[in-house]
């Protein structure tokens, strides 16, 4: 079996998420929240989503990809959001590898090939 | 290994075998670096700032416990760093002591977790690792997790985990393999033993804990297991801290002892048996003293070897290229611009014969010769005044010459040694010791009364040391250094 995408939006919805693929390789990408035209609020994100998509087809077998939107402007600006606190998370866009160390943090998701060996190597 | 045989019969078939264009000389790569740690990195980075093809071959031997860890090397997986980070737990258990007498009030006892610090550990190296690596990948370094030996002139074999073989070739390579602990070579050692290899990444609390060494390495982790609070025994042959000022270790030795290590003195040990199986389990270990005919037995839940590291020069093909290396220590002669007898090789860091054991001292070597090799430079690497920090309990910072080298050398009529005990503010409210912290300086009377060696005992000994090394390689005088207007209060105003 291949890989699979979920989308989820907000702390809770990630958490939920996560915790109900446990077991499988689980990564994730965090982006700033999309207006009526899908447009995101983080430039970052605009330039990274295409990027990391592409790589997408190097994912593990039965690794799951998260898409996350974490919120506003407003709520990632906070530096108590739950984000920030929970999962550490520094900047969007964060692509990470969940469980482990293994992130990429804004301009680092720019380029594929970090991104593909955060999917391909351990 | 047919492959590899074919691919050595014809170098432009391995450079395409492996997805390689041309590169002028036929070498697959301008630099191969052997070890990533500390000087490798350091080295490899360098070199690919002048677009310069690198590779790093870097693979870790897993311990006889089955210990093993990622890229970057000693200092940043079972070094300098988890040994600080568990220093510094051990020292916010003093200080959650001491708060008390600052007024800080909490009713519960305090207790420590093994497992929460040593995740948490693992943790941020974990990141270190993964840093490495997109530092590595971002500047077009290659890097494999393979163990490279040398087969021939300018040829390497790499062996990655699976048994896989490759052979590379490369216009010039270093040698920054580093060491690893020995073991002593008696009944149980390497089944029932740890070493420093094994214990930052302990899965279970190491419990009644035995060390067996004088090193730095032992007297580090014998402090924090006992600032952790468990029971700890330090075995010592001769001496504490060889190489070291001997006033200075006897000091560090006796405030260990005041606060709850105990030293068993002149005896080695002459097998480790298992009483009981477990994590941990319990071992009896039986030493003879030096002195005489005398046995004892004692029984552990760890025990710890630190006797010392020995370089990973046996095993990687130098007999191939021509490369000496000392035979009876493993360490590789260099010259002063860390090449070895063969041209093309270079080598740098603690397998180095003579040099100082210190990622600093790696990282500056490393960087250096790259500069030099490819940036037309010609600094060579200052080995001379070096500082460096002992994280015992009692924490101790040097640079320059130890009282009894210094008398060696310029003879006793010539120095003159300065010292004071000093009594950390910090510690004068929750009355910690007032005559354990002591400063002193030793001044070369024919040399304008130049300081030539620094030695200080206390906390922070580290941060202090820094600046004193600085100025001692400026030349500093004890007339300057008394002209100097204290900070106060701290520490390094004495």
């Amino acid at each position: 079996m291949g890989w699979e995408e979920v989308q989820a939006r907000g702390y809770s919805e990630f958490v939920r998420t996560a915790q109900s693929y446990h077991g499988r390789p689980i990564f994730a990408l965090f982006c700033g929240d999309k207006d009526a035209e899908g447009r995101s609020w983080c430039p970052d994100c605009v330039t990274a989503e295409p990027i990391v998509r592409k790589e997408l087809h190097n994912l593990p077998d039965e690794s799951v990809f998260i898409y996350c939107l974490v919120g506003d402007r407003a709520y990632w600006k906070d530096p108590n959001n739950e984000f920030r606190r929970n999962l550490k998370l520094t900047g969007v866009p964060t692509l990470l590898k969940y469980g482990t160390p293994q992130k990429l943090v804004e301009e680092e998701c720019f380029k594929a090939e970090l991104v593909r060996m955060l999917f391909t190597e351990d | 290994s047919v492959q590899a045989h074919k691919e050595e019969d014809n170098p432009q078939k391995t450079m395409e075998a492996n997805g390689l264009t041309s590169v002028p000389n036929s070498y697959d790569y301008d630099l191969i670096v052997i070890g990533g740690g500390s000087g490798g990195l350091a080295a490899a980075k360098e070199a690919a700032k002048y677009e310069k093809k690198v590779m790093v071959l870097d693979f870790v031997t897993p311990t006889p416990q089955g210990s093993s860890w990622g890229l970057g090397g000693t200092c940043v997986n079972v070094g300098c760093i988890p040994k600080k980070l568990m220093h510094q737990a051990a020292l916010l258990g003093q200080a959650l002591q001491d708060s008390r007498k600052f007024g800080w009030q909490f009713t519960e006892e305090v207790k420590h977790n093994w497992m929460t610090m040593t995740e948490s550990i693992q943790n941020y190296i974990g990141s270190l690792n993964w840093g490495y690596r997109v530092a590595l990948r971002d500047k077009k370094v290659t890097y494999e997790n393979a163990y490279g030996e040398f087969v021939g002139p300018h040829t390497i074999k790499a062996t990655n985990k699976k048994g896989i073989e490759k052979l590379y070739t490369a216009e010039r390579f270093i040698i920054a393999t580093g060491e690893r602990p020995r073991y002593l070579g008696i009944p149980g050692d390497k089944e029932y033993c740890i070493s420093s290899d094994d214990l930052f990444s302990l899965p279970y609390c190491p419990g009644k804990t035995l060390v067996i060494g004088a090193s730095y390495v032992a007297l580090e982790c014998a402090g924090f297991l006992a600032g952790l609070g468990l029971d700890v025994t330090v075995m010592v042959r001769s001496i504490l801290l060889r190489g070291f000022d001997q006033d200075m270790a006897n000091r560090i030795g006796e405030y260990m002892k005041e606060h709850g290590v105990n030293f068993i003195k002149e005896f080695v040990p002459i097998k480790v048996e298992q009483v009981e199986e477990g994590t941990p389990g319990i071992l009896k270990v039986t030493a003879k003293s030096t002195a005489g005919d005398q046995i004892i037995e004692g029984e552990y839940n760890t025990v710890l070897l630190a006797i010392g590291r020995d370089p990973c020069t046996r095993r990687i093909g130098l007999d191939k290229v021509g490369v000496n290396i000392n035979e009876k220590t493993g360490k590789i002669p260099v010259n002063d611009e860390e090449q070895t007898n063969v041209p093309y090789v270079y080598a740098i860091g603690d397998i180095l014969q003579g040099k100082l054991e210190l990622t600093p001292v790696a990282i500056q070597a490393g960087r250096l010769l790259v500069q030099r090799l490819y940036a037309g430079a010609t600094t060579k690497c200052d080995y001379v005044n070096v500082p460096t920090t002992v994280f015992t309990p009692l924490e101790y910072g040097a640079c320059g010459y130890s009282e009894e080298t210094a008398v060696e050398k310029f003879g006793e009529e010539n120095i003159e040694v300065y010292h004071s005990h000093f009594w950390p503010l910090e510690w004068t409210v929750p009355s910690r010791d007032n005559n354990k912290c002591y400063a002193k300086i030793i001044c070369n009377i024919q040399d304008n009364e130049r300081v030539i060696g620094f030695h200080v005992l206390g906390p922070n000994a580290g941060e202090v040391t820094q600046g004193f090394a600085a100025a001692i390689k400026c030349g500093l005088t004890k007339e300057q250094l008394d002209n100097t207007v204290g900070i106060h209060p701290v520490c390094a105003e004495v």
